[in-house]
């Protein structure tokens, strides 16, 4: 049975009773109205206790209304959901929503670790730092996790998000942050001018503090003005007015960030929908109208459940009918204070009394006091009596030095309103000071952005209205929109008189910053020891440092430092305002972007066709590549692939290639233009050839290889490693746009056109016969070693061939439209199968190139030269290229550089693997006599043993050395021989027969 | 001798489901594969760009875009892809490589992307919405007109995006030219983008 509403209005706010939800909070069933929060809801049921404090356990309730809330925050949701430090302020209700309170055990209202409460005198300001100092090295494994256990907030689910996010883009000419009356009069404005606008607003309802505090616009009641700006904006084609979405940040060139809780106010999604959407708005122009935070008074148990912002009692009277107690007194140094007491007479409660501490009290509120019997007191709350349970007593000292108390179970404070400075700020800006209102106010903005209204220190209905609109008009003027923007609406200005006050000297704690436990003798403390710039008092003292980002606590610990160090406030200074204004879930930067969907994917021509035939993919980069293709009975992949291995040197194999990057060089300078950009020569490359190239960094460095083919006389077909496609276009586009623009020469990424296939092995002829057109020569004399051009093949379609091998291997490589890749595969098949033709992936492909002692990335890694690699003799010596001279530096040519050398195990039975540093035989490793690694390894099946590539010292000098291997991540070591690395067929007879 | 059959075979093929997907109620956003066209790329020669836009006029009949344009004819699409080049689509080798090349050999160079691309027309009451969800381009009808192309990229995937004439019942058309191995994956993040608006899949090989 759900709970009564004991603490609800029969009549008015802003909720539905036709709609009555039931809720659990800690497990108890408690019902509320549609419309309300889950504060709003549990102060309808009379609930004061919601939470624990960080530090001390303390018994906590709700402080505020809304995104500031320091301490009413849940475990919201259960099991996957579950999401914890979320404010019950902001928290819209729903049917069958569970809360749980937190930072408690084994239960709320009895909480085993309130005996830290005890202990308080010593949980100071820089306690851990002090106290677990030794040993070191206990921090991080005893310390820090007892420490998080006893501290900190709520629990994370601990499984993985069931809900998706998203992340959009949106473009307007006006942005506006706030629906309230400045910011509600900046889209009128702007609209009307024929603006593209977008405003923004964070709570589930439109119009600011009016939803609270009422008041006459235009000569009508604050509800129904509110009802027809609505309707005036919703009509506008072009204004998009987003509810439940924070602006919570500002970026370079104009772009904010805003993130829109699509379903936090549900269960869970509906399907096909996002929980939460990640705005990105460009917008050539903000109005920051984002209100103003009443901020708290520093005194002794002004943490009591019970004690509450003035406004935000005045939020849940007005806007949720939801008493926060019978009987309330109220503590304020202004006269906007007092508007809770016109609220609470006005829902009938008990005005215990009003403490006011300024000097002087209007006329009209003396006799507001006299007309309902309560008193008003000269002086400040020096002191609350209460627990868990609410206030009880509060204790007064009154102007002169005498003490009174006061009976209530209520006590609303008002220390004065802080503009939300936070936007205006991100870009590194200071807030100045102002006297009157005793706050900061924005001092300049970003480029483009302007605050108004109470957000720019003017807290008056009528100032607000007539500087929001002014800020939408010069906006849309600004960005090109003139169309009649009409008459601002206008109100009365309500008084502001404000008398400052930070801190009423008092016996117990008092709460600068209630999410941290920082006390006000905290930040004495800190003084006392030296941290008494603002940035270091906030790291000393962790004051602003909570999930609230000190809302409520930054400007009162600013005062506090700064009267004990006899500065003023504003010398005293701020701390740097950073985004985001609220916590984001990294769940919604990430959007689209997680699990399988973390990064785009790339497939090849026959990436379906390998699935069918069972291949295991492996991520290559964005691709997805066919590793190997396991079959039945084979134990594991090292089968598979010697299997495959084998079936290629014996019969025929083939493998999908088209991953290299392939690229397109046109022009009557394509030869020109690579003689500069590889090391060796292609203008005498004759039409119908390929020849091996490498390209050089500018720094002499190998950058990368492939094979470049000559199609036509002003057309080349360049090819590039899988790895560096992207890179290769990016470096070749440079050299033609910036370096050499004189060459007439035009470059096009083919890398999708073309599906190419590698067919390797002594049948690959036989293979291709049947598929190539019988006209075609594919002799040794018809097609040499290293030709290529383009072929017919039967059925009707041409292809390019190209008779170039990695295998070493008699082999071809064989590209056809992408489109036709899949059918190539198949046919490879069919045509193959008296063959025993064999479909390998990259595992094999990896095997026999290391057999062969060709190099590829792990030996072309950043650092090498060419002549490490073996291929120093290619640098042509009669034309320069990009990397020469560099290449020539002394290091670059030492005789004792690290160079590629085979290896393979003295135990034949050994497995070798990659990354065991070189050393001479019978040394103790160091780094002193560290001559190299072993940088390729694989099983060869024709060698019947592991072998290996590794860079190393004077490695070619050294051939049949045994030295040692020395693996200190694997603990192994053992003696290799340093040999060939062409491990098979060392003089190339079988690619060229 | 076995016989072959060369089936061309889209990247889409096995992503693309026809069918009517997520959100009930009219579909928000109808995501079209276009199969089977041609598509060539057209680079000027270096000095000699005046003279490739003037065998195209006179191939196409208009000028070729020297902005960030697409200019459609009866039986071309001609796209700008960057300075002094384009890309014409066309269909049935109308304006294929062995029907250009003759004619701008001289002052261009061609490559064959017939194969590198795929493209997907976007279209419905919610397509601006849901491209929103991809791209950083502005489509407000003031501002991305019939005819405005974009180079740019959608989910980190580098696309061509062009505005192409608007569907018989008046809602805009969106094309996005994506490379052909990255097709699938854009596929998917597409239909995960349009499914809550409710997302009618088809494809088409009509120009």
């Amino acid at each position: 049975m759900a709970g009564a509403q004991t603490n609800r209005l029969d009549n008015g706010g802003l909720i539905d009773r036709t709609a009555p939800l039931k809720f659990r909070f800690d497990g108890k069933s408690l019902s509320g109205f549609q419309g309300d929060t889950l504060a709003s809801a549990l102060v309808a049921n009379g609930v004061k206790l919601v939470g624990r404090s960080f530090k001390y356990h303390r018994p906590r309730g709700i402080l505020t209304a809304g995104s500031e809330e320091p301490n009413a925050l849940v475990e919201l949701r259960t099991g996957a959901r579950r999401e914890p430090n979320t404010k019950a302020t902001t928290a819209e209700l729903y049917e069958g929503l569970e809360a749980a309170s937190q930072n408690r055990w084994p239960s709320l209202s009895f909480d085993v670790m309130s005996v830290n409460q005890l202990f308080a005198p010593i949980f100071v300001a820089g306690f851990y730092y002090k106290t677990f100092m030794w040993p070191a090295k206990f921090w991080e494994a005893v310390y820090e996790p007892a420490i998080r256990r006893a501290a900190g907030l709520g629990r994370a689910a601990g499984v993985a998000d069931p809900d998706h996010y998203d992340k959009v883009w949106a473009h307007c000419d006006v942005l506006i942050a706030g629906s309230g009356p400045a910011g509600l009069a900046a889209a009128l404005a702007a609209g009307r001018s024929g603006a593209r606008v977008i405003l923004c607003e964070e709570d589930f309802a439109f119009g600011g503090r009016l939803l609270s505090d009422g008041g006459m616009i235009d000569g009508l009641p604050a509800a129904e003005w509110l009802s027809r700006t609505l309707a005036e904006l919703a009509a506008m084609p072009d204004v998009r007015i987003m509810a439940r979405t924070t602006l919570f940040g500002v970026y370079d060139g104009g772009t904010y960030g805003a993130l829109e809780r699509v379903n936090d106010h549900v269960p869970s999604p509906p399907e096909h929908q996002v929980r939460q959407r990640l705005w990105r708005i460009v917008a050539k122009r903000c109005v920051v109208a984002a209100g103003a935070l009443e901020r708290p008074i520093v005194f002794a148990g002004n943490d009591t459940p019970g004690v509450m912002m003035a406004s935000a009692m005045r939020t849940y009277v007005g806007r949720y009918a939801a008493l926060p107690a019978k009987r309330i007194a109220l503590f304020t140094n202004n006269e906007d204070g007092w508007r809770t007491v016109e609220t609470a007479l006005g829902a009938g409660l008990q005005i215990a009394a009003v403490i006011d501490a300024r000097p002087d009290i209007s006329p009209s509120h003396r006799s507001l006091a006299s007309r309902n019997g309560f008193t008003v007191l000269h002086g400040s709350v020096s002191g609350v009596d209460g627990g868990k349970d609410g206030v009880r007593k509060i204790a007064v000292s009154l102007t002169g030095g005498a003490r009174a108390e006061v009976e209530a179970d209520g006590l609303a404070v008002s220390g004065g309103w802080n503009p939300a400075v936070g936007l205006t700020s991100y870009h590194r800006g200071r807030p100045k000071w102002r006297d009157d209102i005793a706050a900061f106010v924005p001092d300049g903005a970003p480029p483009g952005m302007v605050a108004a209204g109470a957000a720019n220190g003017n807290f008056g209905l009528g100032a607000c209205l007539a500087q929001g609109f002014a800020a939408g008009a010069a906006a849309a003027h600004n960005t090109g929109h003139n169309g009649k923007a009409g008459t601002a609406p206008v109100a009365d200005d309500e008084t502001f008189s404000l008398t400052p006050l930070w801190h009423v000297a008092g016996k117990g704690k008092a709460f600068v910053d209630y999410q941290h436990d920082v006390t006000a003798s905290d930040i004495e403390l800190a003084q006392r020891e030296g941290f008494e710039s603002v940035e270091h008092l906030k790291r000393y003292t962790t004051l602003g440092m909570a999930t609230d980002q000190g809302k409520t606590s930054n400007v009162a610990g600013l005062a506090i430092m700064a009267a004990v160090t006899g500065k003023s406030i504003p010398d005293t200074g701020t701390t740097i305002y950073r985004p985001p204004y609220v916590p984001v879930a990294i769940g919604a930067f990430a959007g689209h972007h997680r699990d399988e969907t973390f990064h785009a994917t790339r497939l090849t021509p026959s990436h379906h066709w390998a699935a069918e035939q069972g291949a295991v993919f492996v991520d290559t980069g964005l691709w997805k590549r066919a590793q190997w293709y396991p079959r039945a009975g084979e134990k594991d992949w090292l089968q598979s692939v010697t299997r495959e291995v084998k079936a290629v040197r014996s019969g025929v194999g083939f493998c999908d290639v088209s991953t290299l990057g392939k690229i397109d060089v046109h022009g009557p300078d394509a030869g020109a233009f690579l003689d500069r950009v590889y090391i060796n020569t292609f203008t005498n490359l004759a039409v119908g050839k390929a020849r091996y190239g490498l390209m050089l960094r500018e720094d002499g460095i190998v950058y990368d290889d492939g094979t470049t083919s000559r199609l036509a006389e002003g057309h080349y077909f360049l090819t590039t490693t899988t790895a560096k496609a992207g890179l290769v276009m990016q470096h070749l586009e440079f050299c033609r746009q910036v370096l050499f623009p004189d060459l007439d020469v035009q470059l096009t990424s083919v890398s999708d056109q073309w599906a190419q296939f590698s067919i390797a092995g002594p049948k690959t002829r036989e293979l291709l016969k049947e598929i190539v057109d019988p006209a075609e020569d594919l002799s040794n004399e018809g097609f040499p070693f290293m030709g290529a051009r383009e072929v017919a093949l039967r059925g009707g379609i041409k292809a390019r061939l190209f008779r170039i091998s990695f295998s070493g291997e008699m082999a071809f490589e064989i590209s056809v439209p992408a489109r036709y890749g899949e059918a190539m595969a198949r046919n490879l098949m069919r045509a193959g199968e008296p063959l025993g033709v064999t479909p390998y992936g990259t595992e094999a492909l990896g095997v026999m190139r290391i057999e062969k002692g060709h190099v590829a990335g792990p030996e072309l890694n950043g650092t090498t030269t060419a002549a490490d690699l073996g291929l120093g003799k290619m640098m042509s010596t009669k034309k320069d290229f990009i990397g020469r001279v560099m290449a020539g530096r002394e290091a670059l040519v030492a005789p004792d550089r690290q160079v590629v050398v085979g290896v393979k195990p003295t135990d034949r039975a050994r497995r070798l693997r990659s990354g065991a540093h070189i050393i001479p035989k019978g040394q103790t490793p160091g780094p002193g006599n560290d001559q190299g690694y072993v940088t390729s390894v694989c099983f060869s099946p024709t060698s019947d043993q592991w072998i290996g590539l590794a860079l190393v010292e004077r490695g070619r000098e050294r051939i049949g050395e045994i030295v040692h291997a020395h693996d200190p991540i694997r603990g192994e070591d053992y003696e290799v021989e340093l040999c060939n690395p062409v491990f098979y067929d060392p003089d190339g007879g079988r690619q060229r027969g | 001798m076995a016989e072959f059959s060369w089936d061309v075979r889209s990247p889409l093929d096995r992503a693309l489901a026809v069918g009517r997907y997520g959100g009930h109620g009219d579909a928000g956003v109808a995501l079209t594969e276009i199969r089977n066209f041609d598509l060539i790329q057209v680079m000027a020669r270096r000095g000699k760009a005046a003279e490739m836009a003037k065998a195209a006029e006179g191939r196409f009949g208009v000028a070729a875009p020297e902005t960030p344009k697409v200019v459609q004819t009866a039986d071309a699409t001609l796209i700008w892809s960057g300075p002094d080049q384009f890309l014409v689509r066309s269909k049935g080798d109308k304006h294929g490589m062995a029907a250009l090349a003759p004619l701008l050999a001289g002052s261009a160079s061609l490559s064959d992307q017939s194969h590198a691309r795929v493209l997907v027309s976007v279209s419905g009451a919610k397509a601006r919405t849901m491209l929103a969800k991809l791209s950083s381009i502005d489509l407000h009808p003031g501002v991305f007109a019939v005819g405005a192309a974009a180079a740019t990229s959608m989910d980190h995937t580098s696309v061509t995006l062009w505005r192409g004439n608007d569907r018989a019942d008046g809602q805009a058309v969106f094309n996005v030219l994506v490379f052909a191995t990255f097709a699938e994956s854009l596929w998917h993040t597409m239909q995960d983008s349009a499914a809550e608006y409710g997302v009618a899949i088809g494809h088409s090989e009509e120009f």
